[in-house]
């Protein structure tokens, strides 16, 4: 057995794309714990997604041996993902470990995500080790990303390690930095067990497999064990620890990081941030364990096809069982049928699960714009959240609505601040305060309703600043304002899958681009199709999609039958994948399309 | 749908036969039906290959003949000869066919060619203008000009071919309403027995249709295109040319029999490479290459490359496709028949439906586009492609 002196527990933080995953990467080539012939880039992201799109997703783990003075230490890797929709995976890696290497790209500086990982790291009383990447690039600036650390999070930054993570350059000294600054885990291996879930993936061979943390004790194979949280109790059929592949281990004790196995199936028998224990001799007391991740967007999901809704039911608890972190609960629609309103950490993640949902399980979904939870002042004073427009009591039932606002953090180059500021109050942004991090660099905060948030800020964000602006948020509170139900009519019905809630002073903007959409979108039928957009039962905008006068081939003969039978078929399946409203045909990007103010989804 | 055993059965007597010579003088642009150059083919060892195959399975005493392609006039009037006298020595279409078509470009028909072909059991030729408009033809990669398809024209004429038609093709790029009646005017008063007018079709794989995604040329807006249609049955009709088809025009008697089959869903045996047949509910294309053609019958091989034979559904729902095109619509009991089902209609509640949105009529027993539904013949049609059971009662 390790002693616990000669372990250590770090987490890498970074903002997207600052090269957390190469760094990895390079840890385990030259720590020998992969053979760089055997090393696919980005290592530790197992998912299809996560290596075609560049990013982490789920927080991975993975033991290392480092030598330092003869000593071999057992060093506890812990990814993180590093988008701003992750910050609950963050925080929950976070606490399994003791250090944090603070890795910022020293080509681009200081960035949002960069600001608001460190400070979970703070929070977590985290020793920092910070790290500039990219050094080998000629446009890198270290010195000045040094100052940017300094001044935006007032750490230390004259010691920081300047590597390559892609030639490997100063990536050893890294690993001594990681031994000599980050302290050893506290903890008895001879105390009753007390290890936390930090994570848990579904195998379909295996059952769900545990990522834990000991605290204290020691536990073995073959052991009785409690969830403290749950009070289930399972045998440790397998334990080990990720070399990166699972290896086999007969024991882990306090300060390790591993995984447990028990066959596990269903779902909710495993709670991220439960407490496990031996079930013969049980800890006095559960360690902390997570906030409940907090949702800041909902959509909903519909079968396109309405057969297809048990499908999507087990389909979303298999993915629940490897993302802990959405939600999903039955809902109808007048338009589209059964379906599942679904929580997501934010945008990314909700792009993400869609993906998921359709790749790993071949399904057909519609999916509604997103939307945020809106708190409901009730004319007898009680309140109730409402997660869909739909769910909006009619006007006489409630005094009030509120809506969540966040706190936004956005990193710009300086040159980019008016156009920000215009973003910021178009978006209905309340100005907080301005930070320089550098001459040529700022920090705005704005609060900004979280509704706008997901509407377009970031896209604008993105474009206004040349892609150079980051952005971060919180959610700090409810607000009442003066919002209202944009209804969209379509042949007269009521669409409430195509309704929102904005405020009173966009209805008519918001309404106007809507029914443009949608007009893009609805393909012409043999009548005519009228979309109106409405407050109340004031129409504030109005389109018409003309009746298709003309849809006939003109030459058919022997030889063109199958042929031209099967075109006929193929323009049939494709109206099949639409959604029939009334008699109207809506295909799925229109329900995504139509609320959102990105432009390239229309 | 299921792939059957490509069956070289004979089909019954009196089944209608196709004929496809795949030889073009040129290819046309917007044409997607199978052709190859003519120029360095050997035309002869190909109207040997199509009667070895008419020596198999051709069916006997057809009561149509069609000769398409491709230009059929194309081939030399020794070889046109040795065709038709081939085909009838194995089928004895000259006493039992009530029609006997020949398709021919005007570069290729001549007085001599429509002597032979009238010698040799043809009755009815189509002739193919496609437009009045130098500019067009040239769009169109056509070989002749506007005074060669009056000539042949008058050819056909002259040598006593007692059914003429013309095959114009109308909303070419640019073409004005105006200008369509202007054209269509001038053919029909060459008082042609029937017309076949088409809207141009942007065929996937045409050069036409590359040309159209590459934005270097504009389809006509569609309401000219609307205008053109509808300026085509009324100039018809005023010349005694009733529309019976979407886009076929006949005097009274003039109807294509071979063509009016297709549409009634009928069966037939077709011959040549890329050659199309239909029967006992099994459909079948030939290869779709002259030299694939010729080997495997040189070999003793099957031509028919790909068939299916479709569930009844299905079959109903081809009928109704195809018998809506037909002015005269069809008789639901007959459709049901083609299909082969009995017992209450599958197809009923989507008449019906249509019926209520205007898109259909009833009269006289038979279903029929209405005038707003003739124009969305596709979009009629395919609410008929796959029917569901009716439920039990």
């Amino acid at each position: 057995m390790v002693d616990i002196q000669h372990i250590r527990n770090f987490a890498i933080i970074a903002h997207i794309d600052h090269g957390k995953s190469t760094l990895a990467d390079r840890f385990l080539e030259v720590t020998g714990a992969v053979q760089r012939r055997d090393l696919k880039a980005q290592m530790l992201d197992d998912m299809e997604l996560e290596r075609e799109r560049g990013i982490t997703i789920k927080a991975r783990a993975v033991t290392i041996y480092h030598e330092v003075g003869g000593q071999r230490y057992e060093l506890n890797l812990i990814d993180t993902p590093g988008h701003v929709d992750f910050n609950y995976e963050v925080q929950k890696s976070l606490q399994a470990c003791e250090g944090s290497i603070l890795l910022v790209d020293s080509s681009q500086g200081v960035e949002a995500q960069t600001v608001a990982n460190a400070y979970l790291a703070i929070e977590a009383d985290h020793a920092l080790v910070p790290v500039l990447n990219k050094t080998d690039l000629p446009h890198s600036h270290a010195d000045e990303v040094c100052e940017e650390i300094e001044n935006v999070l007032g750490i230390d930054a004259t010691e920081a390690h300047r590597v390559s993570a892609k030639t490997g350059a100063g990536v050893p000294a890294v690993l001594d930095s990681v031994v000599a600054e980050i302290p050893p885990p506290e903890g008895d291996p001879d105390a009753p067990l007390q290890a936390l879930i930090f994570d848990a993936v579904y195998d379909e061979y295996r059952g769900i497999i545990v990522y834990l943390r000991v605290f204290n004790g020691t536990i073995r194979k073959g052991d009785s064990i409690r969830m403290m949280g749950t009070g289930k109790v399972y045998e440790a059929i397998e334990i080990g620890r990720f070399a990166p592949k699972m290896a086999k281990d007969l024991s882990l004790a306090a300060g390790e990081v591993g995984y447990f196995i028990s066959n596990i199936k269903r779902l909710g028998d495993v709670v991220i941030g439960d407490t496990m224990t031996h079930h013969k001799a049980p800890a006095a007391g559960m360690l902390p364990g997570y906030a409940p991740p907090q949702h800041m967007v909902y959509a909903d999901f519909y079968p396109t096809s309405p057969g297809d809704y048990e499908l999507l039911r087990e389909a979303l608890e298999t993915l629940s069982l490897s993302d802990s972190s959405f939600s999903f609960a039955p809902v109808t629609s007048d338009a589209l049928g059964f379906g599942f309103r679904c929580g997501f950490l934010g945008l990314l993640h909700m792009e993400i699960v869609q993906q998921r949902l359709e790749r790993e399980h071949d399904l057909d979904m519609i999916q509604t714009a997103p939307t945020v939870t809106y708190r409901i002042r009730m004319a007898d004073g009680t309140e109730q959240d409402i997660s869909s427009p739909g769910a909006l009591p009619s006007p006489d039932k409630f005094e009030q609505v509120l809506e969540p606002i966040a706190r936004v953090g956005m990193l710009v180059p300086s040159e980019y601040i008016g156009a920000m500021m215009q973003i910021a109050n178009d978006h209905r942004g309340v100005f907080v305060r301005q930070e320089y991090l550098s001459p040529t660099r700022v920090q705005l905060v704005y609060d900004v309703p979280m509704a706008e948030i997901i509407y377009d800020f970031y896209d604008k964000l993105k474009s206004a600043t040349r892609g150079y602006g980051t952005l971060n948020y919180e959610i700090t509170g409810y607000h009442a304002d003066e919002l209202v139900k944009l209804r969209i009519l379509v042949n007269n019905k009521e669409v409430d899958a195509l309704s929102s809630i904005v405020h009173r002073s966009q209805a008519e903007t918001r309404g106007r681009a809507a029914i443009k959409k949608l007009r893009k979108e609805i393909p012409r039928h043999m009548f005519e199709v009228r979309l109106q957009a409405a407050v109340g039962s004031r129409i504030i905008a109005r389109e018409a999609i003309a009746a298709l006068r003309k849809d006939v081939t003109a030459k058919c003969y022997g030889g063109d039958i199958t042929r031209k039978r099967k075109l006929l078929e193929k323009q049939k399946a494709g109206k099949r994948r639409m959604r029939q409203i009334g008699n109207v045909d809506i295909p799925q990007k229109a329900f995504l399309a139509v609320l959102s103010g990105d432009e390239k989804k229309s | 749908m299921d792939l059957c055993e490509p069956g070289r059965a004979r089909p019954a007597a009196g089944t209608p036969l196709y004929v496809h010579l795949p030889f073009c003088a040129a290819k046309c642009t917007y044409c997607d039906f199978y052709s190859v150059p003519a120029e360095g083919h050997d035309l002869g060892g190909m109207v040997d290959a199509i009667l070895e195959e008419a020596r198999q399975r051709a069916p006997e005493r057809p009561r149509t003949v069609f000769l398409g392609g491709g230009t059929p006039s194309l081939l030399p009037p020794a070889l046109l000869r040795r065709l038709l006298d081939g085909l009838d020595a194995l089928t004895g279409f000259r006493a039992s066919a009530e029609e006997v078509t020949a398709e021919c470009n005007p570069e290729s028909l001549d007085l001599e060619r429509a002597r032979v072909l009238l010698e040799g059991g043809v009755r009815r030729v189509s002739i193919g203008f496609q437009s009045l408009r130098p500019e067009v033809l040239e769009s169109f990669g056509r070989v002749h000009d506007v005074d060669q398809a009056f000539a042949a024209f008058a050819a056909a004429r002259r040598a006593g071919v007692p059914w003429v038609s013309v095959d114009l093709i109308f909303a070419a790029p640019g073409l004005e309403p105006e200008a369509w009646r202007e054209d269509l005017a001038r053919v029909l008063a060459l008082g042609p027995d029937h017309l076949s007018a088409y809207a141009l079709i942007f065929e996937p794989g045409t050069r036409f249709e590359t040309e159209r995604r590459r934005g270097r040329i504009q389809p006509v807006p569609e309401e000219d295109e609307l205008a053109m249609f509808h300026a085509t049955r009324e100039l018809a009709g005023g010349a005694g040319l009733d529309a019976y088809e979407v886009s076929n025009f006949a005097k009274n008697g003039a109807q294509c029999l071979h063509n009016v089959n297709y549409w009634r869903n009928g069966p037939y045996l077709g011959l040549g490479p890329s050659a199309a047949s239909h029967v006992d509910g099994v459909r079948s294309v030939n290869v779709r290459s002259v030299e694939g053609y010729r080997a495997r019958l040189g070999a003793d091989r099957d031509p028919v490359t790909s068939s299916e034979r479709l569930e009844p559904l299905a079959r109903l729902g081809e009928t109704w496709w195809l018998g809506l095109r037909l002015a005269a619509g069809l008789e639901p009991e007959a459709a049901l028949a083609v299909a082969g089902l009995t017992g209450p209609d599958p197809a009923a509640e989507t008449v019906a439906r249509l019926v209520g949105e205007g898109l259909l009529e009833r009269a006289e027993g038979r279903v029929r586009l209405t005038e707003r539904g003739l124009p969305l013949a596709d979009a009629v049609g395919r609410e008929f492609l796959g029917l569901a059971a009716p439920a039990a009662p």
